[in-house]
């Protein structure tokens, strides 16, 4: 009995060890022949230069009737956009770096008038000295883009992102990061072995202006955007409490000042969480765009308020909050909750679409309405209070080299959504072509669904040099 | 059948088989630690060093795509893990962006948006690698092992190795893997295989350690071969060129500092 046994016991052996024998002649015969041309390089040296020529197509498509008209705009029925993007650092000193970054945007649409000035315009992100005086101090002095925080769809520590995007050509966050522009200040940083104090102060360079309609000035850096105030930020990192890297902000704008605070924390198994919240006195966001606007002149001295609401200044916050989880699969997914203390209640928004609508003809009124949205996309702060942001990306999907990316938007008061859907197509390392497709839904009496623009395709090819 | 079943019933074959035969009794004179730390030394010269890495995908046996990285690496001596830059070379619409590894903690740096995301070491990089394929780490900290057996496999070259049989269970969030089979040349301390675990128990590739030279004051792997195990037709090799000792300070270290890590 027990030499069966034995035998028995042998033979499972000798099956699974063949078993485990041809698994792993499969995975050897699996690897290719090594391809000597995946090795040789043909591209020129390097020149220190990162450049691409991006040309984007763009087909919108916009609603007719809604409750509260916007300002009378052209609506055209394609917009073409072909930019060279350039960013380069020289060292000019091993101490001493300069640092170049802008685009060059050549744009037409359908019976826009081609070509005039307008159809040309250079975007001058960044331009600054950075200097070394001593080892692990720098200072730096230009156009600098300065970001902060850890959120993706809604950041409230990022306090030198308002005003400063000039394309809207996605509703990706990320996106639109990549073409703003940096504010004129000095910066210093200091790096310790655990963590970083950094300062910067930007100076009033130019006198607030109104809100942008229409095309932006051809060859203009744009300093009313980015300097119109004296804004002063100290950032410190310090490695504290385990993996947590806490950022904490001091930031003054004009006469206010702000804090804010942001942590990570990997609760493992792919999955990150973060949050991000700032606080500070101001007033509502009905308040603040009603006083930008009378200040720049948009808004008549004389024009009556049109929302009612509470104009004092008390302390709001910002809160946003979420996580981001890597699948097997190649796909990374983001969940935030977003808070913006200042934004519209769901009762100020009632009066947004009741006032708006009752007074549909009266272009005094809904301009003013209108404005208020205007001012808040400019300064990159949510509508409303409470919204939610879902985004995923998925790489070598379906097939290598598509990556597929989508993100929404849900106002959560209403319910109403903006969605976006990209799939980018890395044809070769230098060749990537992209369709991007995005479209508002919700009630005619909700937020998205109250938007002119309904949905819109973009049609995208960048060569990278 | 599930997935995880078949890759369980596998395991315990291979387990099984092991046991059988070429048994365990006198795996026990060296312990997995001791085994896994060895390892570690061969992977990794003790130095701070640099090495440019080059990943080419290969589908259906054709080269695709390659990404070219410089990745900078140095322990921390308090902890004894590695601390790692990692910065994109090529392709040119990805050059300048970085990564960097310190402690459990991992941030990703891109150029375009000056934005710093925290990430995770499952996030993908090309192919099926992973950032934390690429990177510098010392097993011995990020897991914890036991051994299981003993054998003859073969190597990348298909030459016979007799090899310690380990598996890997993750230790700390920081790990990339929540478990490795782990395969280690008895004779020289080599890495030969890995196969690589998702939570659910997937088998997600199988990594092949060759090429070995003589570098930075020991044999080391100049390559390593990974095979998709869920995409059949999907390899990536990764190189490892230009491996040289370089002096990296204590602020690379810092996610305020990544910005002015520039080419050289």
């Amino acid at each position: 009995m027990a030499r069966r046994s034995g035998a028995l016991l042998l033979g499972v052996a000798l099956i699974a060890a063949s078993v485990a024998w041809a698994e792993e002649n499969d995975d050897l015969d699996r690897i290719p022949v090594p391809d000597p041309s995946a090795d040789t390089d043909d591209r020129p040296v390097t020149t220190g230069w990162r450049i691409y020529v991006e040309q984007a197509l763009t087909l919108p498509r916009f609603r007719d009737g809604l409750v509260v008209p916007p300002p009378r705009q052209r609506h055209p029925d394609w917009q073409e956009r072909l930019s060279l993007d350039a960013r380069r650092t020289w060292s000019l000193d091993p101490q001493l770096k300069a640092t170049y970054s802008g685009r060059l945007n050549l744009l037409a649409e359908d019976d826009g008038p081609f070509p005039e000035r307008a159809n040309f315009r250079h975007d001058f992100r960044e331009g600054f000295l950075s200097w070394e005086p001593a080892a692990q101090d720098y200072l730096d002095l230009g156009r600098i883009n300065l970001r902060s925080g850890v959120a993706i769809g809604f950041s409230p520590t990022d306090f030198f992102k308002t005003r400063a995007v000039v394309d809207r050509v996605s509703n990706d966050p990320s996106v639109l990061r990549e073409n703003r522009l940096g504010t004129v200040m000095l910066r210093g940083l200091s790096v310790g072995e655990s963590g970083a104090v950094t300062f910067a102060f930007a100076p009033s360079l130019a006198e607030p202006s109104p809100v942008y309609s229409g095309s932006l000035p051809s060859l203009d850096p744009m300093f009313d955007r980015t300097n119109a105030d004296h804004r002063f930020l100290l950032k410190v990192n310090r490695d504290l409490i385990g993996d947590l890297s806490p950022e904490l902000l001091l930031y003054r704008d004009g006469s206010r000042t702000r804090f804010g605070a942001n942590v990570t924390h990997e609760l493992g198994a792919g999955v990150i969480a973060y949050a991000e919240w700032a606080g500070g006195n101001r007033a509502s966001l009905v308040e603040e765009a009603d006083r930008y606007g009378r200040k720049t002149g948009t808004i008549p001295a004389a024009a009556p308020r049109i929302l009612p609401g509470d104009r004092s200044e008390r302390f709001f916050s910002d809160v946003s909050v979420g996580g981001s989880y890597t699948t097997d699969f190649k796909v990374m997914i983001n969940l935030e909750y977003h808070y913006h203390g200042a934004g519209l209640s769901r009762q100020d928004w009632r009066n947004w679409i009741d006032i708006g609508g009752a007074n549909a003809g009266a272009p005094a009124v809904t301009s003013q309405l209108w404005y208020l949205r205007s001012y808040a996309l400019e300064q990159q702060e949510p509508l409303t209070r409470h919204t939610a942001f879902l985004s995923a990306e998925w790489s070598d999907a379906f097939v290598p080299g598509l990556k597929l990316a989508g993100l929404t938007s849900i106002n959560l008061y209403d319910g109403s959504r903006l969605v976006q859907v990209t799939a980018d197509y890395f044809w070769s390392d230098l060749w990537t072509f992209g369709v991007l497709a995005a479209a508002s839904s919700g009630g005619s009496r909700s937020e998205r669904g109250s938007s002119p623009q309904a949905h819109g395709v973009i049609f995208k090819a960048a060569r990278y040099f | 059948m599930s997935e995880a079943t078949k890759t369980d019933r596998r395991r315990f074959l291979l387990l099984a088989a092991g046991a059988a035969a070429w048994g365990i009794g006198d795996a026990r004179a060296q312990s997995a630690e001791e085994i896994i730390a060895a390892t570690d030394r061969v992977r990794n010269p003790g130095e701070p060093f640099r090495s440019t890495t080059t990943l080419i995908e290969y589908r259906s046996g054709k080269a695709r795509s390659k990404t070219v990285l410089t990745v900078y690496v140095k322990e921390d001596k308090a902890t004894g893990q590695f601390r790692n830059v990692v910065r994109y070379v090529d392709p040119p619409r990805d050059a300048g962006k970085l990564v960097l590894r310190t402690g459990n903690i991992m941030w990703f740096y891109d150029p375009s948006s000056k934005a710093s995301v925290r990430v995770s070491a499952q996030q993908r990089l090309l192919g099926q690698a992973a950032i934390g394929d690429v990177i510098a780490v010392n097993l011995a900290k990020d897991y914890s092992g036991k051994l299981v057996g003993e054998g003859e496999i073969q190597d990348v070259e298909r030459k016979p190795r007799t090899c310690w049989h380990l598996d890997l269970t993750a230790a700390n969030d920081g790990a990339t893997y929540s478990r490795i089979e782990y395969w280690v040349e008895k004779e020289t301390s080599f890495p030969i295989r890995a196969r690589f675990y998702a939570d659910s128990g997937r088998l997600l590739k199988v990594a092949y350690y060759g090429k070995y030279q003589s570098l930075l004051g020991g044999m080391r792997p100049t390559e390593t071969v990974i095979i998709d195990s869920v995409d059949s037709a999907l390899v990536t090799t990764v190189g490892f060129a230009d491996l040289r000792f370089q002096e990296i300070p204590e602020t690379w270290f810092q996610r305020e500092f990544l910005p002015r890590i520039g080419a050289e």
